[in-house]
């Protein structure tokens, strides 16, 4: 882990993000009860509307919860507060060069709790799912969250809920109101195809969840503040892109392959909420972006030319987080790209669309027509598509335990993309964090010797 | 209990109408699927109602993963596999994927690309509300429109509403069996063999209505009366059986085949009153309350049917029903809010059994022995 470390501590935007993710407890209560905001629920990457209304702010439910080595993160923020996150990030690294140990060892505890800490939250939270009603046949990430809901659920003023075409999730979304002193619920329907006048269907069910909103907002929507955002959301998802298709698929890294998988994943992390704050990510992303490219200009970094690309996918339900580390121990360097693969990173489309809800109902028709899909044929097509875009050597398709939704399109996949790309894939298959490391190793292994 | 004759009989029923020219479309047999329309266009529909088995379950594997349905499982190992008796599974024209559920998209998508059978696409919004009931019209009229490309004419209305009527009356039929007081498995019996030939049936169905009335049950205090909600006893199940063995006596199957196909009948007033069919399937979306696919209040309806079920048991009879939730194992729906729906009842003062399984045939003892002691323990 403290060769991830060395590398992480030289991103202070990284660093940002990840502080901003794991210390959103305290952000978070210092909205709720100093500034009077209202919290609302957000699970996937569906908060946007939640940004339309200055008084609200979306959370991503593990983001309430009080994390491990918080301490050391409440340092290293009071030192930002004060030197600038950049001073503190190059002194880590200054730092971390000197070898001092003692120093040494709080950065690798430092990174160790971005990278870890979210991780071990998920296994508490799936412990909890279960003892409170949710049978173990469920995925990882439904147990979870609904785990989150038990411990936190009070904090949320709202949930706010879109219907997607996993059953599961929707009636899951429907059990949080079994929780004792649940919040207020607001549900915004998906079509789940575009015929007829679905597109119009869904305008109107995001004018009625914006209607909730504005009931637990007190303040009326104002289309000036949504599409404000949507504009600052497009810039979010365009430096995501930029990390996810300039980057990723060059020869050169600004890290090494397992740290620039770690952003990866932090980023396919905070995504869901923007840590709260559009704004604040957003001016994060475009610094992370313009930080790994000076990097790369200064030859800072690492030649990966010789190294094959995998993509790991899906992750977002759950999956085992040493899967990167391993494949760069095995000469190979993963890549995370679920929302890409689902059309979430795709532009809303504000330019062309006056309208702020007509064009994020556009955005979710077509993430759900042509991404998320109704059926998995075009679901294969999403991840054979990504698969492509990024030139991979091979694909790992995680097979969570007790999905049946995406997990069942992993057959034809395999056979899309024997056929197709002429690339080799396996499935791995994922119950909960840290089970079955040692099996993972094995069949990565045996994988990646095809490389060799 | 093995319906070969059934399934013998229902093949040679296929084989009669395809002579006719009549097409046949399957689909996983859930509550909302307007086969009123596929009637009208003159289309045999056949509802995959039947329980699995080892054998078939394993058969699906190659094409999904096991933590999936059991039923649906089921339901791609038949056509993987074709058994005998099933070979009736050959005469299928058409296949609809729908989405009740995951599995259901899963399960229909696989049968109609691995075994080569044209696709048609039937889709429903998880929420109610006025939007979504809008969404149903506009699935149903693309649905026709898929029809009407395969038939080459024109769906009229009036054969639409005239098929509503036939389907409307053959429920209340149903429902009317229902009510007699007979033993749950020969209940059971006719009510999947109606369900499974539908309207054709309706003779046969009187026939039996009449001959039940004669022979119902006079002294039942003995036996200990259950009503099975969740998920289906789908036709060649064993479940019925070990029910019985243990004492019991299903008296109401709250499941698709059980009341929540036979509740969803139109007053004739309503029908009379009302100008387009299309409305009157999307009334009956509207007030299919008790079907697991819709959110967000699927539990808390679910709970109160149950409750009323119970009450009105107790006060005609003196006696208090037994509630077994049948899980299939995997179920999206019916799975994930059994233990609300259990703690939920039993506050209520009502004994639940969530007996969740799957078609293996070494579950058949455990199952025995829960059910067994849930009777006793009642």
């Amino acid at each position: 882990m403290s060769l991830m470390a060395d590398e992480i501590v030289r991103f202070s935007s990284l660093l940002r993000i990840a502080f901003n993710l794991l210390t959103g407890r305290d952000y978070l209560k210092r909205k709720k009860f100093r500034e009077k905001k209202k919290l609302i629920s957000v699970a996937l990457p569906f908060s946007d509307i939640v940004y339309g209304f200055p008084d609200l702010v979306p959370v991503f439910p593990i983001r309430t919860h009080v994390f491990k080595m918080h301490k050391y993160l409440q340092y290293l923020g009071s030192g930002a507060n004060i030197f600038g996150w950049k001073n503190v990030s190059n002194f880590l690294g200054f730092l971390k060069n000197l070898g001092i140990g003692d120093i040494n060892k709080i950065i690798d505890e430092i990174i160790d709790n971005v990278i870890d800490a979210v991780n071990e939250k998920y296994n508490e939270m799936y412990d909890i799912g279960i003892e409170n009603g949710i049978p173990s046949d469920f995925c990882y990430g439904i147990k979870s969250l609904y785990g989150m809901h038990v411990s936190k659920g009070k904090n949320y003023d709202a949930i706010l809920n879109y219907t997607i075409r996993c059953s599961a999730w929707n009636k899951y979304h429907e059990s949080l109101k079994t929780i004792n002193n649940t919040s207020k619920q607001i549900w915004i329907d998906i079509p789940p195809r575009n015929v007829g006048d679905a597109l119009e269907l869904l305008v109107n069910n995001l004018y009625d969840g914006i209607s909730e909103l504005e009931k637990i907002s007190g303040n009326t929507y104002d289309s000036n503040i949504l599409r404000n955002h949507f504009k600052v959301a497009n810039e979010i998802r365009r430096s995501y892109k930029s990390i996810l298709y300039e980057i990723s698929t060059s020869d050169f890294y600004p890290c090494n392959p397992a740290t620039f998988s770690e952003i990866l994943v932090i980023l396919n992390n905070s995504f869901q909420d923007y840590n709260s704050n559009a704004i604040r990510y957003r001016d994060n992303m475009t610094a992370l972006v313009h930080e790994i490219k000076e990097r790369i200009r200064n030859k800072i970094g690492m030649d990966v030319s010789n190294m094959p690309r995998i993509l790991i996918t899906p992750m977002f339900g759950g999956w085992e987080p040493k899967t990167h580390e391993i494949i760069y121990e095995l000469g190979g360097r993963a890549l995370y790209a679920d929302w890409d693969v689902l059309l979430l990173l795709e532009d809303i489309p504000i330019e062309k669309i006056s309208d702020p809800v007509e064009a994020y109902a556009h955005y979710l028709m077509n993430a759900t027509t042509n991404g998320i899909g109704c059926d998995n044929n075009t679901l294969t097509d999403s991840y054979f598509r990504i698969a492509e875009k990024l030139n991979v050597d091979g694909l790992i398709f995680i097979q969570l335990f007790g999905c049946h939704s995406v997990s069942n399109c992993y057959p034809m996949l395999k056979e899309k993309i024997r056929r197709e790309l002429e690339i080799p894939s396996m499935a791995l298959t994922f119950n909960k964090i840290g089970e079955n490391v040692e099996q993972v190793k094995t069949r990565l292994g045996a994988f990646m010797e095809m490389f060799r | 209990m093995d319906n070969l004759e059934l399934l013998s009989e229902y093949t040679l029923f296929l084989k009669e109408e395809k002579q006719k020219g009549k097409k046949v479309v399957a689909f996983i047999s859930h509550d909302n699927i307007p086969e009123e329309l596929l009637d009208a266009a003159g289309f045999i529909p056949l509802r995959l109602m039947f329980a699995g088995n080892d054998e078939l379950m394993d058969a699906s594997h190659d094409y999904l993963s096991p933590s999936t349905c059991a039923f649906a499982q089921s339901c791609i190992g038949l056509f993987s596999t074709k058994p005998n008796h099933f070979r009736f599974l050959d005469l299928v024209d058409y296949f609809i994927v729908s989405n009740h559920c995951v599995s259901d998209i899963c399960a229909s998508e696989i049968i109609s690309k691995y075994f080569n059978i044209p696709r048609l696409n039937f889709y429903l919004s998880y929420t109610k509300n006025e939007n979504s009931l809008k969404y149903f019209k506009f699935e149903l009229l693309d649905f026709k429109d898929q029809l009407e490309k395969i038939i080459g004419i024109e769906i009229k209305n009036e054969a639409l509403m005239d098929s509503i009527k036939k389907y409307n009356n053959f429920k209340k039929k149903l429902l009317e069996f229902n009510n007699l007081n007979i033993r749950g498995s020969e209940k059971l019996r006719i009510l999947q063999k109606a369900i499974l030939y539908g309207p054709i049936f309706l003779p046969e169905l009187e026939s039996y209505t009449l001959k039940f009335s004669e022979n119902q049950i006079q002294n039942s205090k003995d036996l200990k009366d259950v009503i099975i909600t969740g998920c289906s006893v789908f036709l060649n199940d064993y479940l019925i059986e070990l029910i019985e063995e243990a004492g019991g006596n299903v008296i109401s199957f709250d499941t698709w085949i059980g009341n929540n196909y036979y509740y969803q009948i139109f007053e004739e007033t309503v029908i009379n009153l009302t100008k387009n069919p299309f409305d009157l399937l999307v009334r009956r979306f509207e007030n299919n309350l008790y079907g697991d696919h819709s959110v967000p209040n699927f539990l808390e309806n679910k709970v109160s049917q149950i409750e009323k079920i119970c009450q009105n048991y107790l006060e005609k009879t003196g006696k208090k029903l037994r509630i077994i939730n049948h899980i299939i194992k995997f179920c999206d729906h019916i799975s994930l809010m059994s233990a609300y729906l259990k703690e939920q009842l039993q506050e209520k003062g009502f004994p639940v059994l969530n007996l969740e399984r799957d078609y293996s045939r070494a579950n058949r003892g455990q199952l025995s022995t829960r059910i067994e002691a849930f009777l006793e323990m009642v």
